[in-house]
């Protein structure tokens, strides 16, 4: 039997707070991918990505609700919860680092690497020591290393792993008084849907292990299978499609998908230069204004999630209708060129902590 | 289609009709073919986009523009339509025009049928539209009641997806059972909905001696909403996204795009692709596409014995082969012009004679005007409100019921913005740049239509017919339409544009209606002139009765002459009062489907008993 590494209540929510850094740090690079293709040329990509960013909001939503469900505070306004990018995930490899970049190759394999089903090989190396100094991490590894102690989860699924069991762990020993959040503060399916799993209030501690077990299905596919247990193509396997040109059907084995022809035009694709940041605008251009508007409407926007997180599940409807602007704003900068760089669009950056320091300086 | 297969059923058209009976009777366990006109592509999201990208790109945005035509299976545009001069029909487009009036009403024969054009308004129709003729001395009565149908109204609703509340919809005699939720709730009334409500509500008419208070109520719609916890008991409901046989997510929810009709780009809006999908996933439904049904043959008992139908290679060629196929049952569910077309082009006009007549259509009266204030028009659906409560009630002895719907779309239908709007703008008053949006946006934010949706009861001289005079490419004979408004409804039409001037005197609109003398929808009644225009709710041309006499079909839809035969869709419609008619449609397949199970149930019975 592993030793706990969740035994109290704040370590939970400190969890459940990078729980929610983590699927949020997924949704810049998604979203780059996704809008730097051309309209209506690569429609089997857009929707294969698309499919995958809802579902990681999904995550996100759900993370709120069991961090509420706990007595937590979810706050995406915090000056780290974006990641730098390029970003090391928190799983103890340095293998592979994600960027915001371009529908390409490369980006789709940084994809399959996020979604890899890493399960640990043995009990004891679901937490592996890494080297602090080996780059830049998603910010979730800074809140967890602190509890920690360094170490790092073998993958994002270990990473909920851990969760679940300190759920169990805390429940055995103060019963459904763990499950203290006010019911008010819970996103449901009235506040909330998409094609790809149902959003569930989360109250006690079935309802919390069900949505974190959906939260590992979506991502890795039940027990190694390509399917979760809702019949849904994992994210990795859902990638795993635009490498090999071809859809997954029920009853196929993983990398050898059987179902129709997957068009790619890996070309049809604004050339967004990657991890593209403020300095890449020069001073005065418009890009630059409209980079900043963008991240200054981005800010905005996390902090009207975090209100709806905080209280205010039904304007979460309202939400749509503000990123609907959020994709209009990213796909206006991906369409235009950086004055002064040869070949390279820009893009929307994300860096909301920035806005920050300016207000500070 | 596999050789030599057996089926319970022979479907004539994909669209909802027909994909409903499918899904029912293959969970039944029942096997069916289906035969669809159009060059269906797959059940996937890249014929769908394709349609989209069409639309995107075309600048003639009418309902059928994303869709790719076929002088295999053509399809009626309201492009096409000019006013009839001289004496012999106009026969330029499809559908051939006998006159007096012509129609510009559409139907779509792709996968999915006029569903993936639809605009998804679901009214219940009143339950005095199925007694009209008791009632009021006008059309024709239904042989069932609304309380025989409102089980399958329900039925309808979770099928569709209905968003809309109870508390709105419960009016003129509409009834629930006790508890009832519809699958999701209400979408909200527009900004525009609103400020015309803020002069409107309350409103006082008197008429046939009665006075009704006038208010913007939301109108129900297929299109997805907000579950309701509390449908189904409690168990809630799930909405069904985009079709697609690969897993795509769309987003699934209404977000508001002002395109509905021809096309939702998210799939918010129902289309007939989602009930298709679910009947194909029983594995008992094949279909045939770029297979036109061409002739319905009878053998000596009256049954009939197999259709003979025509698959072309490919939608830009003539070249086809012709074939024959047999099944127990026998369903038509190509509209009310192509079932009335194929029926008659087989010869079989039916002991009443009645196949082919009593063509309705919904006659729409546009009125249109500037508001003194922003209004926000162009945004949300096409239309989330309006005024329902001059539907029904004792005037009707006198002239027809109407529906006003609020257009969100402004003056779109009898304008063509916003695209006119940017004609005139630049070419007459010579902006650019950001004056011209400005320009834009100060003009169609004011703008005001009211559309009224007035009743036209059924009338034998208006009627499909067909003539070997004029077929198409594939040697199909094509429908013949003679057409006039009654006098019923243009009473109706007039007392609209009463009521449309009141209103825009309330709401202090600048009235900007014009109907034009050369308008192919002019239509004059009393030395007063209007343009009508078609409302695609055809029904009618198999209706509805009690006996073989005096109606083509029975009570469920089955032909009085035919035992193993089913006409189905608006064309059994007996009236169709003042109700968008697809959700009536669904209701009556639904029921119908049960008792076509019943049926091959009793067949096989009866079969079995005779090989012992």
């Amino acid at each position: 039997m592993a030793t706990h590494k969740i035994t109290t209540v704040d370590q939970l929510h400190t969890y459940l707070y990078a729980a929610m850094q983590l699927e949020h740090a997924t949704i810049p690079p998604y979203l780059t991918a996704l809008y730097s293709l051309h309209p209506s040329r690569n429609p089997d990509a857009s929707h294969v990505i698309r499919t995958v960013v809802v579902e990681e909001m999904l995550h996100l939503t759900l993370a709120a609700n069991i961090l509420n469900a706990v007595g937590g505070t979810p706050d995406l306004t915090a000056a780290d919860f974006i990641p730098t990018y390029p970003a090391c995930l928190p799983d103890g490899e340095t293998d592979f680092q994600v960027s915001r970049r371009a529908f390409s190759r490369d980006a789709v394999q940084t994809f399959l690497d996020i979604e890899r089903p890493a399960e640990a090989p043995h009990e004891d190396k679901r937490v592996v020591s890494r080297d602090p100094d080996s780059g830049p991490h998603l910010p979730a590894s800074y809140a967890v290393s602190y509890a920690m102690s360094g170490m790092r989860y073998w993958s994002i699924g270990e990473f909920y792993e851990e969760i679940r069991r300190g759920l169990v762990h805390l429940h055995q020993q103060m019963g459904d008084a763990l499950f203290c959040g006010d019911r008010e503060r819970q996103a449901g399916p009235e506040n909330y849907y998409s094609g790809g799993g149902d959003l569930t209030a989360v109250t006690d501690l079935a309802s919390a292990i069900e949505a974190i077990r959906l939260i590992s299905e979506q991502g890795e596919g039940l027990r190694g299978g390509i399917y979760d247990s809702a019949h849904e193509l994992s994210h990795e396997h859902r990638f795993e499609q635009l490498m090999l040109g071809r859809y997954y059907q029920p009853g196929d084995r993983a990398g050898n998908p059987t179902g129709p022809v997957l068009h790619v035009d890996w070309d049809a694709v604004y050339p967004v230069k990657t991890d593209v940041t403020i300095d890449d605008f020069p001073e005065g251009s418009e890009l630059r204004t409209a980079a900043i508007d963008f991240n200054q409407r981005y800010a905005e926007f996390l902090a009207f999630l975090t209100q709806t997180f905080n209280g205010a599940p039904q304007r979460l409807a309202d939400a749509v209708i503000e990123m609907l602007c959020l994709r209009d704003g990213m796909q206006q900068l991906m369409r235009n060129p950086i004055p002064g760089q040869e070949g390279v669009n820009g893009g929307p950056t994300f860096e909301v902590a920035r806005l920050r320091e300016k207000v500070a300086s | 289609m596999a050789s030599g297969t057996f089926y319970d059923a022979v479907i004539v058209g994909a669209g909802i009709s027909g994909a409903l009976i499918a899904g029912e009777l293959s969970r039944a366990g029942k096997r069916v073919l289906i035969l669809e006109a159009g060059p269906a592509g797959d059940m996937d999201t890249e014929t769908y986009d394709s349609y989209l990208t069409r639309f995107y790109a075309t600048a003639a945005k009418d309902n059928q523009s994303p869709f790719p035509p076929s002088d295999n299976a053509p399809m009626p545009r309201s492009k096409d339509v000019h006013p009839i001069g001289g004496a012999h029909p106009d026969a330029s487009a499809y559908i051939v025009q006998n006159g007096p009036f012509a129609t510009d009403s559409t139907y779509t024969r792709v996968l999915g049928g006029t569903t993936l054009h639809w605009e998804g308004k679901t009214l219940r129709m009143l339950p005095e539209d199925f007694e009209t003729h008791t009632r009021y001395g006008q059309g024709r009565d239904w042989p069932i009641g609304y309380a025989d149908l409102e089980p399958f109204y329900r039925e309808a609703e979770r099928e569709i997806g209905v968003s809309a509340d109870v508390e709105d919809q419960a009016y003129l005699g509409i009834s629930f059972p006790p508890g009832y939720v519809y699958p999701m709730r209400g979408l909200p009334l527009s900004y525009l909905d609103k400020v015309v409500a803020s002069d409107v509500d309350g409103m006082p008419v008197e008429l046939g001696g009665e006075r009704y208070d006038l208010r913007v109520r939301p109108f129900p719609q297929g299109r997805n909403g907000i579950p309701n916890p509390k449908y189904d008991g409690g168990k809630g409901y799930r909405p069904v996204g985009a079709v697609s046989t690969s897993q795509v997510e769309e987003g699934g929810r209404c977000q508001g795009n002002n395109n509905c009709v021809p096309l939702c780009p998210v799939q918010a809006k129902y289309n007939a692709l989602k009930t298709l999908t679910r009947a194909l996933q029983t594995g008992l439904v094949d279909i045939l596409p770029q297979t036109v049904a061409s002739k319905v043959h009878v053998d000596h008992g009256g049954r009939v014995s197999h259709i003979e139908y025509k698959t072309y290679h490919a939608p830009d060629s003539k070249d086809h082969t012709t074939g024959t196929v047999r099944g127990q049952l026998y369903v038509l569910s190509a509209n009310a012009i192509e079932n009335a077309r194929l029926l008659l082009a087989s010869g079989l006009t039916g002991t009443s004679g009645l196949v082919g007549r009593n063509l309705m259509d919904h006659a729409y009266l546009l009125a249109w005007g500037l508001l003194p204030e922003i209004a926000g028009t162009f945004r949300g659906t096409i239309c989330t409100g309006g005024i329902t409560d001059l539907r029904g009630g004792a005037f009707r002895r006198d002239q027809a019921g109407f529906a006003v719907d609020i257009h969100n779309d402004g003056w779109g239908w009898a304008t063509g913005s916003p695209w006119s709007d940017v004609l005139s703008i630049v070419d007459d008053h010579n902006k650019f740049g950001a004056e011209l949006r400005r320009a834009l946006v100060a003009r169609i934010s004011h703008q005001l239509l009211l559309a009224f949706m007035v009743e036209v009861p059924p009338s034998t001289g208006n009627r499909v017919t067909v003539s070997a005079d004029y077929r198409d490419q594939l040697g199909n004979m094509r429908p013949v339409v003679t057409y006039s408004v009654p006098d019923y409804t243009m009473r109706g039409v007039v007392y609209a544009r009463e009521l449309s001037r009141r209103i825009f005197q309330r709401t202090g609109t600048a009235d900007h209606t014009w109907y034009d003398p050369e308008d192919y929808g002019y239509v004059t009644y009393e030395g007063q002139g209007f343009a009508i225009r078609g409302g695609n709710h055809l029904g009618g041309t198999h209706v509805m009765g009690t006996s073989a006499r005096d109606s083509v079909v029975d009570a469920n839809q089955r032909s009085w002459d035919h035992e193993n035969l089913y006409l189905v869709g608006g064309g059994s419609m007996a009236s169709i009062g003042t109700s968008n008619i697809t959700l009536t449609i669904a209701a009556l397949c639904i029921k119908s489907a049960r008792h076509m199970v019943a049926q091959l149930r009793r067949e096989a019975a009866v079969a079995e008993v005779a090989t012992h």
